[in-house]
């Protein structure tokens, strides 16, 4: 073997070279822990507050919406438990399957199947899918026992929203739905910060998350919502929550209670009675159909709402689960208005019964109450005759006699007296052409006409109309442009028992406050003219007037008045001329039939107007109904406090409803 | 009966040579694969598949290779050196041709079984072959142009090559190790110093010709100023900063790592692989794993030091060189003091080619070891 002459040097060399590089080296690995230091010594508690931001998340616990009561503290709407069964996407490696087991299990439509399979294409899969809710209990057992065998199905309860079904609530609480995007920016509006209204966005879009949609829910939403609680939840890098820190919860308080002035019994027995037959002429075109009607009761002295009905309604529970288009369509075209809250939404020309109001102008204008006129069934005026009802006329009459027999002539010669401009001031004294803001939306003004209601009515075709004398004719028998909601006529009615300012109210309670009663101030104008008036209502009643099969002697002494307002003209036989009863002709253009009144006649406290679309006879169709709902009310007499337990403004029994549950690590 | 006996002596001869392996090197590679292990086991959220389980396979293969590499003569590598070079240079061919592309960039060619990454045998076979260039050159030759021109070269074709793939980190490093070895084989000062000039000169040529894409300077640059592009090019310096910094001194403990476990990392098992080791075992932990790189590195430099041939020595530090350099790099890159080039974790991060080379590596290195005594090796070829 040779020795390599150069080697040493070069080994030298080396040594040196590699003693310089080892330094560099251990530089660099001096540099590494270094770092490692400053990151995990010196900016620890930076990094650490970083690492939590990354993991950490606050989940919304939805807060369950308040209660609404009846005014005895009755439910009318609830919370109930809701049996749901939702997928998760990514626990399960073929959906289809999935949801083929659990259609083995549970009854799948369709529609359903494909609504899944179209939303887990469309959001992220680690987010539920509701399938189905409203389960049944033995459906919800059913899926809960074989849940473990299918991939990604979970069963759960929620809350949702249940609306007594006895309680006739549609039109007084209205409904919930989920909060569209309208609804989330409004109440993005609302908020104070930007911080609220993150917050509130978050809580709006929550999967069950209700708010309030028509009547009451609508308007005491911010009430009735309640405050979200939250709690502290794990996340992963894609927002999934891993785990829940279970005593991080701040729990979620629930809406304030609202209380009504309904009372839930009667109502119940006013739609009873509503759609109950009261001999109605049948109509063979439309076929078998609930009556249209609507009633309301109210307490004089207070101004509760205690009554108010519409009938035909719909089922506000099928409109919180979300309605069914078919559903929907139904309703939105049924000749019988279900959607239409007609205590307040429906107007109709007040009839016989807006007399009442003319009386009390002519008296004010200063006719007095005993001048007589004669009725021999026909009135000429302006060259054209008009009839009165009784074609036979009613002979000499004064005012209370014309209230009793409801003599068009008698107002017709008083229209001749009284300007138009008086008659609209006194009916809007007494409640008409006026809404109330009872808080359900929807009400409607109805018409009062007068010579600047005409000019505004008319400003374009041909402008600034003059007032004809006929038209107050028209309006002083009710008929013509004058129109009015059952709320107001039951206003008018509590106004003329007691001469103040009635003014209709439905909410007694929200939260534990009780709401002061108001007092009602006297009206402008002469109690004196009252008298005459209820006493001629007395006399429709009870001294064989027109309602005289209303009566609710020996019991109880009712006074009211009937009405019956022509939909159309006159209607005549084409060939022979003759005058068309109501049940000759289709139902769609027969009279409407209202009765308002008020009892008990001495002493009133409760007012009340019944008015049955298209029913024919005030007499007939709509005073029986207001005689079988007054004498419930009289009977039971809801504004008596010594008698009945009333609602203080705190819930009677709390729902227990599972927290509503996310994505929990599997 | 002679060949009984031949074959007698040299299984004899194998037993001695395996005894005389160098046991505080393989104790420490073990380890530190075992670190692997436990944080692939950890990544995988506590189980063997898919990472942790194939790792602890590939490093037992590894090891019998490195033993079986080990145990054969250093002469023998001497004179594969340039065949290995060349056939390894062969195979870096071959990707552009035949490679798979992954995530843009061809680097791997598959093989039933395996997938290979051959700029990663090369950073072995670069050190393989200069230590071979440099055992037959005479010292004063070093430093003339035309003892310069033949390593040049031998550096700046696969460094070319693998450029080109595109793989700017594999790049850097073949491009540092070969640097190493010309300064370890007595490169002077002021060539040093033009070298660096004419490294950055060409960097700014690369970057002006637009040799290198945008999204590599992007990736370059982003370290620098970490608050910029949050979710783009700094999300992964930044998560894995606060991941390592979260975990302090002693750790959020095993397998409770939160932004490793959420998902914050995405891809841990490779070049993040120091992260969840940082995170969960804290600064013991990373300190620890340092500690067994750096003691691996003076093993090496030890057996270098105690190596009669040059090209003994010249191997062992040129591997113990290649092998801290990842480490470094990676490390840097996970805790924001270097750009995110691609650099993996040795021996700890998933991966099969680059375990198979630095095993390999340090084969040669036990080789070294074993044959140190063996001071004059046949020195002609390249260098006369």
């Amino acid at each position: 073997m040779r020795v390599e002459p150069f080697d040493t040097s070069r080994h030298m060399e080396f040594t040196r070279r590699a003693t310089l590089v080892t330094t560099g080296t251990m530089g660099l690995f001096g540099g590494i822990a270094w770092r490692l230091y400053d990151l995990q010594v010196r900016r620890h508690e930076d990094f650490r507050a970083l690492a939590d931001d990354n993991q950490f998340n606050t989940r919304l616990i939805v807060p369950l919406r308040g209660e609404i009561y009846d005014r005895y503290g009755r439910i009318v709407a609830n919370n109930v438990p809701d049996f749901r069964v939702l997928v998760i996407p990514e626990r399960t490696d073929d959906i289809k399957k999935t949801l083929t087991q659990l259609g083995s299990v549970m009854e799948l439509s369709d529609r359903q199947i494909t609504d899944v399979l179209d939303k887990a294409r469309r959001q992220r899969s680690f987010l539920p899918i509701l399938v189905a809710d409203k389960l049944d209990w033995e459906t919800y057992a059913r899926v809960n026992f074989h849940s473990p065998d299918m991939r990604g199905v979970v069963s759960e309860i929620g809350a949702s929203r249940a609306y007594a079904e006895d309680a006739g609530a549609a039109f007084v609480v209205g409904y919930v739905g989920s909060a569209t995007t309208d609804d989330i920016e409004r109440a993005r509006r609302d908020a104070p910060t930007e911080e609220a209204a993150e917050k509130v966005e978050l809580l709006y879009r929550q999967p069950g998350y209700k708010v309030g949609k028509a009547g009451l829910e609508r308007t005491l939403d911010d009430q009735l919502q309640g405050e979200p609680g939250s709690v502290k939840v794990q996340v992963n890098a894609h927002g999934r929550v891993i785990s829940e820190y279970k005593d991080s919860i701040v729990a979620s308080t629930q809406g304030e209670p609202v209380g009504l002035t309904i009372d839930k019994e009667l109502q119940a027995t006013a739609l009873k009675v509503l759609a109950d037959d009261y001999g109605e002429y049948p109509d063979e075109a439309l076929g078998p159909h609930p009556v249209s009607a609507s009633a309301v009761v109210l307490d004089i002295v207070t101004g509760d709402v205690i009554v108010m009905a519409s009938t035909p309604a719909f089922d506000p529970n099928r409109f919180s689960r979300g309605i069914e288009a078919k559903h929907w369509r139904e309703l939105n075209e049924s000749p019988l208005k279900p959607l239409l809250n007609k205590p307040v939404a429906g107007t109709y020309p007040p009839g016989s019964t807006f007399k009442l109001l003319t009386a009390i102008a002519a008296q004010e204008m200063g006719i007095p109450a005993t001048k007589k006129h004669f009725c021999n069934g026909t009135f000429r005026f302006g060259g054209r005759d008009f009839t009165c009802w009784k074609k036979e006329g009613h002979g000499w009459l004064d005012m209370k006699e014309s209230i009793k027999h409801s003599c068009d002539i008698y107002y017709w010669n008083l229209a001749t007296e009284v300007d138009i401009d008086k008659i609209a001031e006194v009916a809007k004294r007494f409640g008409l052409g006026q809404t109330y803001d009872l808080g359900i939306g929807a009400e409607a003004d109805g018409i009062v006409p007068s010579r600047s209601w005409k000019r505004a009515y008319y400003r374009n075709d041909p402008p600034n109309q003059t007032w004809f004398p006929g038209e107050t004719l028209s309006v002083a028998i009710g008929q013509g442009a004058v129109t009015a909601s059952p709320l107001q006529l039951a206003v008018m009615s509590a106004r003329i028992a007691t001469h103040k300012d009635v003014t209709p109210r439905l909410v007694r309670a929200v939260g534990s406050n009780l709401i002061p009663q108001p007092a009602f101030s006297e009206l402008p104008g002469q109690p004196a003219h009252m008298s005459v008036v209820r006493d001629g209502m007395n006399a429709v009643v009870n001294e064989w007037g027109t309602a005289a099969r209303s009566s609710l002697q020996p019991d109880f002494l009712m006074a009211g008045k009937t009405g019956t307002s022509q939909v159309v003209g006159l209607r005549r036989d084409p060939v022979t001329g003759r005058r068309l009863k109501n049940e000759e002709i289709p139902w769609q253009f027969r009279d409407h039939a209202l009765f308002v009144a008020f009892a008990p006649y001495e002493n009133p406290r409760y007012a009340c107007s019944v008015v049955v679309e298209h029913g024919g006879s005030g007499s007939r169709a709509a005073g029986p109904r207001a005689r079988d709902i007054m004498r419930a009310v009289l009977e039971k007499d809801p504004s008596n406090y010594d008698k009945h337990q009333f609602w203080s403004g705190k819930p009677t029994e709390p729902v227990e409803v599972a927290e509503l549950s996310g994505g929990r690590r599997r | 009966m002679n060949a009984i006996v031949i074959e007698a002596a040299s299984r004899s001869k194998i037993r001695r040579r395996l005894s005389e392996l160098n046991v505080p090197l393989l104790f420490l590679l073990t380890a530190i694969a075992g670190a692997g292990v436990l944080a692939l086991y950890s990544v995988s959220d506590g189980s063997w598949t898919p990472y942790a389980m194939p790792h602890g396979i590939r490093y037992a293969l590894a090891l019998v290779i490195l033993v079986g590499i080990g145990i054969t003569p250093l002469k023998f590598w001497l004179s594969v050196a340039y065949p290995a070079y060349f056939a390894t240079l062969g195979l870096l061919l071959l990707v552009p041709l035949i490679g798979d592309v992954n995530m843009g960039a061809k680097r791997w060619i598959a093989l039933p079984g395996l997938q290979l990454q051959p700029s990663e045998i090369m950073k072995v076979a670069l050190v393989l072959a200069l230590a071979r260039y440099y055992h037959g050159l005479e010292f004063k030759r070093v430093n003339t142009i035309m003892g310069l021109i033949t390593p040049l070269a031998m550096i700046a074709v696969p460094v070319g090559l693998v450029f080109l793939q595109p793989d700017l980190g594999t790049a850097i490093l073949l491009g540092l190790s070969g640097f190493v070895m010309l300064l370890l084989a007595g490169l002077s000062w002021r060539l040093t110093v033009l070298g660096i000039i004419g490294a950055v000169g060409g960097a700014v040529f690369g970057l002006q010709s637009g040799l290198i894409k945008a999204y590599q300077w992007g990736r370059i640059t982003a370290f620098l100023n970490p608050e910029a592009d949050p979710l783009g090019a700094n999300y992964h310096p930044n998560q894995s900063k606060i991941a390592i910094g979260s975990g302090g001194v002693d750790g959020k403990g095993y397998m409770e790592g939160t932004q490793s476990q959420l998902d914050f990392l995405p891809e841990m098992h490779t070049d993040f692989i120091f992260t969840i080791l940082g995170e969960e075992f804290g600064l013991y932990g990373a300190l620890v794993l340092l500690g067994l790189y750096i003691g691996v590195f003076f093993t090496a430099l030890q057996i270098a030091m105690s190596a009669k041939s040059h090209f003994g020595r010249l191997l062992s530090m040129g591997i113990a060189v290649t092998f801290v350099s990842y480490v470094l790099i990676n490390t840097g890159m996970v805790m924001g003091l270097a750009p995110v080039v691609g650099v993996p974790l040795p021996l700890v991060s998933y991966g099969g080619t680059v375990m198979l080379a630095m095993m390999g590596g340090f084969g040669l290195v036990m080789s070294a070891w074993i044959y140190r005594n063996q001071d004059t090796l046949r020195t002609s070829g390249f260098g006369g």
